[in-house]
């Protein structure tokens, strides 16, 4: 298809990108942060009331983020990606650096080591990474197109680890699983050997192994990552919060409860509601139907990022959207999936609906990624 | 895109759509599958249900005064949500505000009764200064609310009792048993009040109500987010009794009075030892013979329903189940047994005229002693005296065991085969109601008991048995023998009935013949006190009365002859107006009872049938003559609007 230059693909060349912007790709991520605004509405307004405090203060916070995130997304999909590989690398050592300087002076929640106080904002360096690991490590494997032998695997592989690390460092499991994701679809979209993959997992497994083995991780984090085989053993700990979270779900029926009408929503059963268990309050207002759209939602990007990864003008284009496509997946997949309890509770958020603002900044960054691609497909 | 590329990308799709499917999968179990088992579960979570209960209906008098009913009153609640210090200090203010101890208002706050989602009352029958401070300075007492809750309160006797104690009964906090016991539908709950004696138990489900309920969604930290749903509570319905509460004050005053006198007595009996009469204890019950209605009941000791309604101390339940106490709570008048001594004479009386072994002229010569042919025993009058002839009147008028002994004997030799169930004399006792409930709507009834040869034989049999062999027990007796006849044709022996049914019996015989079911309730009112449902007397059966006029007579001499048993207690009553029988039934190992029942008017006068059956009876309380019948007479008093006298008792002398 590459070969191929017909006088059709000329005229293309000759237009803007904009011309080939897709839609489909663009627009579900808008729909489902505006849906974000009323569910992180929905699950905090009765708490700040009670706290006689701003109904809308979590709501405001987010609006900025996305408005910054939509900002974002026009930004990374204005500039050329092939013009962004080498600004990459100035991201990808900054990220670097910030995740080193957020073991030292970041500020300590709920056990993890994972952000900077910017003012009244706080700033996720591991989410940032995500979006360099990607664009860095297709990058160089691009350039390497169909020769990653053992020695240029081992750089490929030591990119994305240093920053992986770190990240393990904080200690940010989930995150890590992504980028994990991410790096092995490029990996293996790159040409590396399917031998050389397997031993990659195996790799991952051992090091995620050690980590618990040395007590990187926290117990509770262990507790989190097994409670969710055994969800009934111990409601008081740290199961509690699955088994609300099921309850919630299974609360909404086929149509839902109504917008705002959601009891186990307005009665703050579920902990951690309005960041990475949003999809409760999806499920317990919008029912089945509400759910399934939001989900399709998802889908619609996956299936659309995966297109522009088809059809990309170049290796790198594809090996970076082969990359987000992992990511997207595999974090929707592992956030819906542990609140609705068939994966292990992991603090990682929903793409564009947890409250949450390095997350929506850089899930827009990756979708303006993808849409940058799938633009200039034709040039 | 090269070829391994594209299937590299393809497996990717795969992944990705196979992970989507399993979300959507999920999805689809939790909220559709099985929504309805997550929804429960939500609820459970979520809704918390208050229960608001129902105001209870009154139970009046037959005129309508109130002698059970629920008040206001001013309550002071403290929100259970309330925290440390704060609770602290709240609970320390309303301590010096109410002037309740700190440890009080503590423990009801602990109080298990009141839903945990209700704010607790600390304090009840708060004074209005106390309320008018607190309103006040209402911000030095947050999470305090003041109420108003419905307390029960019972009519007050002159006894320190409440009116009617025994009839009314009392409420309390359900119990396990009762619990189990309730139907389902009832929706009763722990920390419930339920009738827990008297009319308030017969009539638990006429009064309580329907109570309403509250549902709740609280949060994850029990707070009240906002009310669900609300169903009204439905009033109880409103109970008239039959009892004039100016005749049941009379007759409870009376009974103690003539208890109180008694007591001061020496019983001459007793030779040996300087005793005075115990009279613990006794009964009054006047009825309507006319319809059968409970017009006055009195028991006593007595005590006061409204000790009950917060739940009573330790100490004074300890009281109540104390035998040195006298059991308080006991309805004499129901649950009680006795022998019925010579009151009984009215039913012997009327199977002898039945059997035709007398006749209303009939005369015996009583020489004071009792012996049946070729045997040695003998049975004597009290102090063996002798009345001389005695015709039927007469007999009644003195009261001549002997005139009675002979049909009690007579009676035995008539059944020579000793039905299992006794002959004429037994019979017409059944009819007369003794040995059965009358079926009155008070809890409790005792059965009474008209011994028989079967009920002899089997007790008998079950003596020896407990005694371990005939030989040890040489005075039982399975075998039903002639001084078993005998001893009950005076109302002695193994004859046991309670007050109302021995009151029932000459209700019936001064009606003319009808057995009424005595009743207590006369109509249930709706909340506004409109009629719902009228409650009508019913006749139980009918006695024979064979000889009406001369048993008349007899019944009219005891109060009015020189020689009747009861004359001196009703010296100011003009005559015909009062007629009775006098009681005095012994008691193994105990002082004897005194028995009395009379009617008014007597009857005599043509055209004024007796209206009110009267009875006193007073365990330990020597001679009906002496200590029953000056109660009964006050409360005919009473009855026939003459002016009270004190109760004067009159204490046997030696060789009365």
């Amino acid at each position: 298809m590459a070969t191929v230059v017909s006088s059709e693909r000329k005229s293309r060349l000759q237009a803007s990108p904009l011309v080939h912007l897709d839609p489909l790709l663009v627009i579900p991520p808008i729909l489902i942060s505006g849906l974000s605004l009323l569910m992180i509405y929905s699950s905090t307004h009765t708490r700040l009331a009670e706290a006689h405090q701003d109904p809308l203060y979590y709501v405001k916070r987010q609006a900025i983020a996305i408005v910054i995130g939509l900002v974002a997304m026009v930004i990374v999909a204005a500039i050329d990606y092939r013009r962004l590989r080498e600004l990459a690398l100035w991201g990808y050592g900054a990220t670097l650096l910030t995740l080193v300087a957020v073991l030292g002076v970041g500020a300590q929640v709920k056990g993890a080591q994972a952000r900077f106080d910017l003012g009244p904002f706080q700033m996720q360096p591991s989410e940032f990474a995500k979006f360099f690991i990607v664009l860095v490590l297709a990058g160089y494997c691009a350039i390497h197109r169909g020769e990653l032998d053992g020695r240029r695997l081992a750089i490929a592989v030591g990119i994305a680890a240093v920053p992986m690390g770190l990240i393990i460092l904080q200690p940010d499991l989930g995150t890590d699983l992504v980028v994990l994701f991410g790096v092995f679809a490029i990996l293996a979209m790159a040409g590396a050997r399917a031998r050389h993959l397997v031993v990659l997992a195996l790799l991952g497994l051992t090091v995620a192994t050690i980590a618990i083995r040395l007590g990187v991780l926290e117990q509770y984090q262990i507790d989190r990552l097994t409670s969710f085989a055994a969800p009934n053993k111990d409601t008081a700990n740290s199961a509690y919060n699955q088994n609300e979270s099921k309850i919630t779900i299974g609360n909404g029926g086929l149509l839902g409860k109504g917008l705002f009408q959601g009891m186990q929503t307005n009665a703050s059963h579920v902990p951690e509601q309005h960041t990475d268990f949003i999809f409760t309050a999806v499920g317990e207002e919008l029912g089945f139907v509400g759910s399934a759209l939001l989900l399709a939602l998802f889908a619609l990007v996956v299936w659309r990022s995966w297109q522009a990864a088809r059809v990309s003008s170049d290796l790198f284009g594809t090996l970076c959207c082969a990359g987000i496509v992992a990511m997207l997946v595999l974090q929707v997949f592992e956030n819906v999936g542990m609140t609705m309890g068939i994966m292990p509770v992991t603090g990682i958020p929903l793409p564009w609906m947890s409250y949450g603002g390095s997350s929506v900044i850089v899930w827009f960054a990756c979708v303006g990624l993808v849409a940058n691609v799938s633009m200039r497909r034709f040039s | 895109m090269v070829t391994s590329a594209r299937v590299r990308m393809s497996i990717i799709g795969v992944i990705a759509l196979s992970l989507f499917g399993v979300l959507f999968a999920r999805l689809w179990y939790l909220q559709v599958a099985s929504g309805s088992q997550y929804a429960a579960a939500a609820e459970q979570n979520s809704v918390r249900t208050v229960e608001l209960p129902a105001p209870r209906g009154s139970i009046l008098d037959a005129t309508g005064h109130k002698l059970a009913w629920d008040e206001p009153s001013n309550v002071l609640t403290v929100d259970r949500k309330l925290k440390n210090p704060e609770l602290t200090t709240v609970v320390k203010r309303l301590s010096i505000l109410l002037g309740i101890p700190v440890a009080v208002i503590d423990k009801r706050l602990a109080d298990v009764r009141v839903s945990q989602y209700a704010p607790a009352p600390v304090a009840d029958d708060v004074p209005i200064n106390a309320l008018a401070e607190f309103s006040e300075h209402k911000e030095d007492y947050p999470g305090v609310k003041a109420e108003t809750l419905a307390t029960r309160r019972y009519a007050l006797g002159d006894l320190g009792n409440s009116l009617a104690f025994h009839i009314l009964g009392y409420i309390g906090e359900i119990n396990g048993d009762e619990l189990e016991a309730a139907p389902k539908s009832a929706r009763y709950f722990p920390g419930d009040s339920i009738g827990k004696a008297g009319i308030e138990k017969t009539f638990e489900s006429v009064l309580r109500g329907r109570p309403g309920e509250q549902k709740l969604e609280v949060d994850n930290t029990g707070r009240v987010l906002r009310v669900l749903s609300v169903r009204r509570p439905v009033p109880g319905d409103n109970v008239k009794l039959t009892l004039h509460s100016d005749i049941q004050r009379v007759a409870e005053d009376s009974l103690q009075q003539g208890m109180d006198q008694i007591r001061g007595v020496q019983d001459q009996s007793d030779k040996s030892h300087y005793t005075t009469f115990k009279a613990d204890a006794g009964a009054v019950v006047v009825l309507d013979a006319s319809t059968g209605s409970v017009v006055a009941m009195a028991s006593n000791p007595t005590f006061n329903s409204n000790q009950f309604v917060n739940g009573i101390t330790n100490s004074v339940w300890k009281f109540l189940n104390n035998p040195a106490g006298n059991y308080p709570l006991l309805n004499r008048a129901v649950s009680g047994q006795y022998a019925p001594g010579s009151t009984f004479k009215l039913v012997t009386a009327t199977a002898g005229l039945q059997s035709g072994d007398i006749t209303p002229d009939k005369v015996i010569h009583d020489t004071g002693t009792f012996q049946r042919p070729n045997d040695t025993r003998k049975f004597t009058n009290d102090h063996s005296e002798s009345y001389g002839d005695v015709n039927l009147a007469r007999a009644l008028t003195v009261s001549s065991d002997v005139y009675f002994y002979g049909i009690g004997s007579d009676f035995y030799d008539a059944s020579v085969a000793h039905q299992p169930t006794g002959s004429l004399l037994q019979s017409t006792a059944r009819q007369f109601g003794f040995g059965k409930a009358t079926g009155v709507t008070l809890p409790d009834e005792s059965s009474g008991r008209v011994p028989d040869a079967a009920w002899k034989h089997s007790f008998g049999e079950a003596e020896i048995a407990r005694a371990g062999g005939p030989a040890k027990c040489p005075l039982c007796d399975p075998d039903w023998l002639p001084g078993d006849d005998i001893n009950l044709a005076v109302g002695q022996g193994d004859m046991l009935t309670t007050p109302l049914q021995l009151a029932n019996a000459y209700a019936a015989f001064a009606n003319g013949g009808t057995l009424f079911r005595p009743q207590i309730a006369a109509e249930v009112l709706d909340p506004s006190g409109r009629p719902l449902r009228q409650i009508t007397s019913v006749a139980d059966g009918h006695v024979p009365e064979p000889a009406r006029d001369a048993m008349l007579q007899g019944f009219s001499g005891v109060t009015t002859d020189p020689k009747g048993t009861a004359t001196a207690s009703f010296g100011g009553f003009p005559a015909g107006l009062v007629s009775g029988k006098t009681g005095t039934a012994e008691v193994q190992g105990k002082q004897n009872t005194s028995v009395f029942v009379g009617f008014t008017p007597s009857g005599l006068v043509p055209g004024q049938n007796p209206r009110y059956v009267v009875l006193s009876l007073v365990e330990e309380g020597s001679y009906g003559a002496s200590t029953s019948a000056p109660i009964v007479a006050r409360v005919m008093q009473a009855l026939n609007h003459m002016p009270l006298t004190n109760v004067v008792i009159h204490p046997p002398s030696a060789g009365n």
